[in-house]
């Protein structure tokens, strides 16, 4: 009887024990990916942050093209050993020390010009040329930003500064960005993240105004943060380490905590409640993706309308002309938002921007002109009033 | 040789037995083979060490290709061309290096030789890094393309191959001598391998290139109403769960629960589309834990919010759980073993689990720290599976090559244990009777309430800043 009775407890815990495992696996299949399951996610409630409003915003692309020939960067990349690798020790300039590729150091570049920033860049630049790979095809991304407000009255910003020194100097010159700087008029620089292109040309910058309030990411890595030191800045560094960081009335700067090639992290984009219009969002290389930081400022910000008007900006989908499915899902649903004016330029990609013309989205073509090499692009240049 | 006789293959005739007694064995190996992760690590695949190949497509399909190829010689090939005789007298490091090297070779031989050097050349041109870069690409993406290509051919053959010998027990051919078996496997899933390629990841590639190339491939693919992507990620996920599940099955579950049908055909074809079931339950589970923890994906945006990269982020946490597998079957003695089988199963499914989960938590917490990676969850051109399976293969290595060296070494089975392993394929343990039957209910109604209690839990973990 004893021995009836284990053996039936025996038997009894065994079938519990595969039914267990069974019955995990019966809800994983045949529950997860129902329509019941999608059923009981919970609705995130919008915040819908009141932040203002401005009359319009206007945009002038200072410098678009980052680098002048696709070819060249993507054999530094390879030789150096991928998308992974550090910035700083690719061996470009300004922080090429003669060594080639992918031998590159912060240090060694700075030291190599450190008496020549920012008082003369131009010369830095010509000692950089000597001693770094592709001296010749840095270029840069940077931007004027033009806020009016309610009132009328009007505030500038600089986006970014760019990566050659040679490069952006005239680029700054010829949209008269270096009087501005000089005069105070442009308010605060806004750095998006610490790319090399993005972010390297800042003793250009400070050649002019190195007093200007800036803006910078927290995932700043220790070479960045002593890049701006080492560059002469003596103003006041804003660490934007909070998601939403008011910057005036209508203008909203967003954090993206995320990971980005080249061993950078994280990216500031703005955006804008234009009165009576909408949402509009400006970014520098947007590598959190467009539809993430739309869906994040419809999640978090009230905006007129309620509809998303315009975006501008590096749009990061294939900066290297290179393609992947996942960015046609983001070509395929970018219409679903009703962007009512798109400008991209830099790292869209011209394959993207040529795939949004023939979506029929709203793409504001530019003059391709001072290098640009499309008009599908907002080029070098050019501008987009919101 | 009583196991040459018998038809048994190396590693089913030899027994491995601890040197030293306790815990030490593992904890030797396990330190040994972080060491040699983290050299190989750093001379192939870290982003600031010797070669780089981390660039990623290029690292991923060279790790891909070994796991493949390790496989294959131990498993399908049962070693061939090297004799059992020298693979029981020769010293483990002298048969981990020569047999490894044998795996290097054939693994450049295969990528370069086979995919890149004829079928891209005289087949499908994506193949070719040449006749991309001839096209008009830069070197860098004629690479990666190709690369990427050839890697998901590596995806699908590491669950078709082990499949074949794990869950169909060879057959039809366990009869045949070696290399004529080995062949004919290798040749059989091959041919399969490429069906599913075919119908899964051509179309992927199809649409890499502009315009998408409609009449070589159907576009856009037909999955993607149903996987809210036209990323062949979709595939990738529940690909690598058969791969994970395949060693599930061989490893921790002891091939429980279909090695109790009795009748042989029926056996290995439940199992071999049992282990597809049960992997199609593993992956939509762990796509939605996905929408349950961080939200509901919303297709065309980027990173971890994208359905492309959640399903691929299905296939990667996979993986972190067959870390967990192979560290618990291959060093922990498969433990516990004290318990009815079911039982076991049962406790090494949560342990290995809870392994994985912790291995995953570790990556994401400290991999930037020390494998030149970058931090956070989503970095489009960071995989996991890449670390992840070069971990797995040196674990291979050290089991399968060096017969767990150090720790442990490799005897030859008695005549009794060996008729213990023929007996292992059929199971006798578990029987119907009226008290299974309640178990089973009881069982099935607990494990569904389980798993509501995880999705219940989710939220909050997805709540957690996992990434400093």
């Amino acid at each position: 009887m004893n021995d009836q009775i284990t053996t039936s407890r025996r038997d009894f815990v065994k079938g519990a024990a595969t039914g267990a495992v069974g019955g995990v696996l019966a809800g994983m299949g045949l529950y997860s990916y129902s329509g019941a399951a999608y059923d009981r996610l919970p609705k995130v409630a919008r915040e819908q942050h009141d932040f203002g409003a401005v009359r319009s915003v206007k945009v002038t692309s200072i410098s678009e093209t980052s680098w002048f020939n696709n070819a060249h960067l993507m054999e530094d990349i390879r030789g150096a050993g991928g998308l992974l690798v550090d910035q700083y020790t690719i061996g470009w300039p300004p922080f090429g020390n003669g060594k080639g590729v992918a031998k590159g150091s912060y240090a060694e570049g700075v030291a190599s010009i450190a008496k020549m920033i920012p008082s003369d860049p131009v010369a830095a630049w010509a000692i950089q040329a000597k001693q770094s790979v592709h001296p010749e095809n840095p270029g840069g991304y940077s931007c004027l930003i033009e806020v009016e407000d309610l009132d009328g009255s009007k505030h500038k910003y600089l986006l970014d500064v760019g990566w050659s020194y040679d490069w952006m100097e005239q680029s700054f010159k010829r949209e008269g960005i270096d009087k501005m700087l000089a005069s105070g008029e442009i308010e605060a620089l806004i750095l998006t993240h610490e790319h090399f292109d993005h972010f390297w040309g800042f003793p250009v910058a400070m050649q002019f105004n190195n007093k200007i309030p800036t803006y910078a990411h927290n995932g700043f890595y220790k070479e960045g943060l002593q890049y701006i030191k080492d560059s002469g800045y003596k103003g006041d560094l804003k660490i934007i380490d909070k998601q939403m960081t008011q910057i005036r009335p209508g203008m909203m700067a967003i954090k993206f905590d995320v990971p980005i090639i080249c061993r950078v992290y994280g990216e500031v984009s703005l955006a804008f409640n234009v009165k009576d219009k909408g949402l509009v969002l400006i970014s520098g290389c947007n590598h959190q993706g467009i539809l993430q930081m739309t869906s994040t400022a419809y999640q978090k910000l009230k905006y007129d309308n309620d509809r998303f008007h315009g975006i501008y900006g590096g749009l990061h989908i294939s900066p290297f002309e290179d393609w992947d499915p996942k960015y046609d899902d983001l070509v395929i649903s970018l219409g679903k938002w009703n962007f009512e004016k798109v400008g991209c330029n830099h790292c869209t990609g011209h394959l993207t921007a040529k795939k949004f013309v023939e979506a029929g989205y709203p793409v504001v073509r530019g003059t391709a002109r001072f290098r640009t090499s499309s008009p599908d692009y907002l080029g070098n240049g050019d501008t987009i009033t919101f | 040789m009583e196991a040459d006789n018998r038809g048994l293959s190396y590693l089913e005739s030899r027994k491995l037995v601890k040197r030293w007694n306790g815990p030490w064995p593992a904890i030797v190996n396990s330190l040994l083979i972080f060491a040699v992760f983290y050299l190989t690590w750093w001379i192939f695949q870290d982003p600031r060490g010797i070669f780089r190949m981390y660039t990623p497509y290029l690292g991923y399909m060279v790790c891909r290709w070994l796991l493949i190829l390790f496989i294959w010689l131990a498993y399908i090939f049962d070693f061939w061309p090297f004799k059992h005789s020298w693979l029981s007298r020769a010293h483990p490091v002298v048969k981990g290096t020569v047999l490894t090297a044998f795996c290097v070779a054939a693994m450049i031989l295969l990528t370069k030789g086979f995919f890149m050097g004829v079928l891209g050349r005289y087949g499908i041109a994506y193949f070719s890094p040449d006749r991309l870069k001839d096209m008009g690409l830069t070197e860098f993406y004629a690479e990666e393309y190709a690369a990427e290509a050839i890697m998901m051919f590596a995806a699908i053959a590491s669950w078709l191959s082990p499949s074949w010998v794990v869950a169909c027990e060879n057959a039809p051919w366990q009869k045949l001598a070696q290399p004529t078996r080995g062949i004919t496997i290798a040749v059989v899933t091959f041919f399969l391998g490429t069906i599913v390629y075919f119908v899964t990841m051509h179309s992927h590639m199809a649409i890499l290139f502009y315009p998408w190339q409609q009449y070589t491939a159907i576009t856009p693919p037909y999955w993607e109403g149903f996987a809210n992507t036209v990323s062949g990620n979709f595939h990738i996920a529940w690909i690598m769960s058969c791969t994970v599940i395949v060693w599930v099955y061989e490893g921790i579950w002891e091939r429980y629960p279909f090695n109790l049908i009795q009748t042989d055909w029926l056996r290995r074809t439940a199992a071999f589309f049992g282990i597809i079931a049960v992997a199609l339950c593993l992956c939509f589970f762990l796509y939605y834990a996905q929408d349950l923890a961080w939200g509901e994906s919303i297709r065309g945006t980027r990173r971890e919010m994208a359905p492309d990269w959640r399903w691929l982020h299905v296939g990667e946490s996979a993986i972190f759980w067959l870390v967990g597998v192979l560290f618990l079957n291959f060093f922990c003695g498969n433990y516990p073993t004290q318990f009815s089988r079911p039982v076991n199963v049962l406790l090494r499914t949560l342990i290995s689990a809870a392994i994985g989960m912790a291995v995953y938590f570790l990556y994401y917490r400290y991999a930037h720290l020390i494998l030149g990676t970058q931090k956070g969850l989503s970095h489009p051109q960071q995989f996991p599976m890449i670390p992840m399976i070069w971990l797995i293969n040196i674990f291979l290595v050290n089991v399968w090559f060096m017969d767990g060296w150090p720790g442990w070494k490799a005897v030859p089975k008695t005549a009794a244990e060996l008729d213990a392993t023929e007996a292992e394929i059929v199971g006798h343990d578990v029987a119907w009777t009226p008290s299974l039957a309640k178990g089973l209910v009881v069982g099935t109604t607990a494990g569904v309430a389980v798993y509501f209690g995880i999705l219940a839990v989710l939220p909050w973990v997805g709540s957690l800043q996992m990434v400093k």
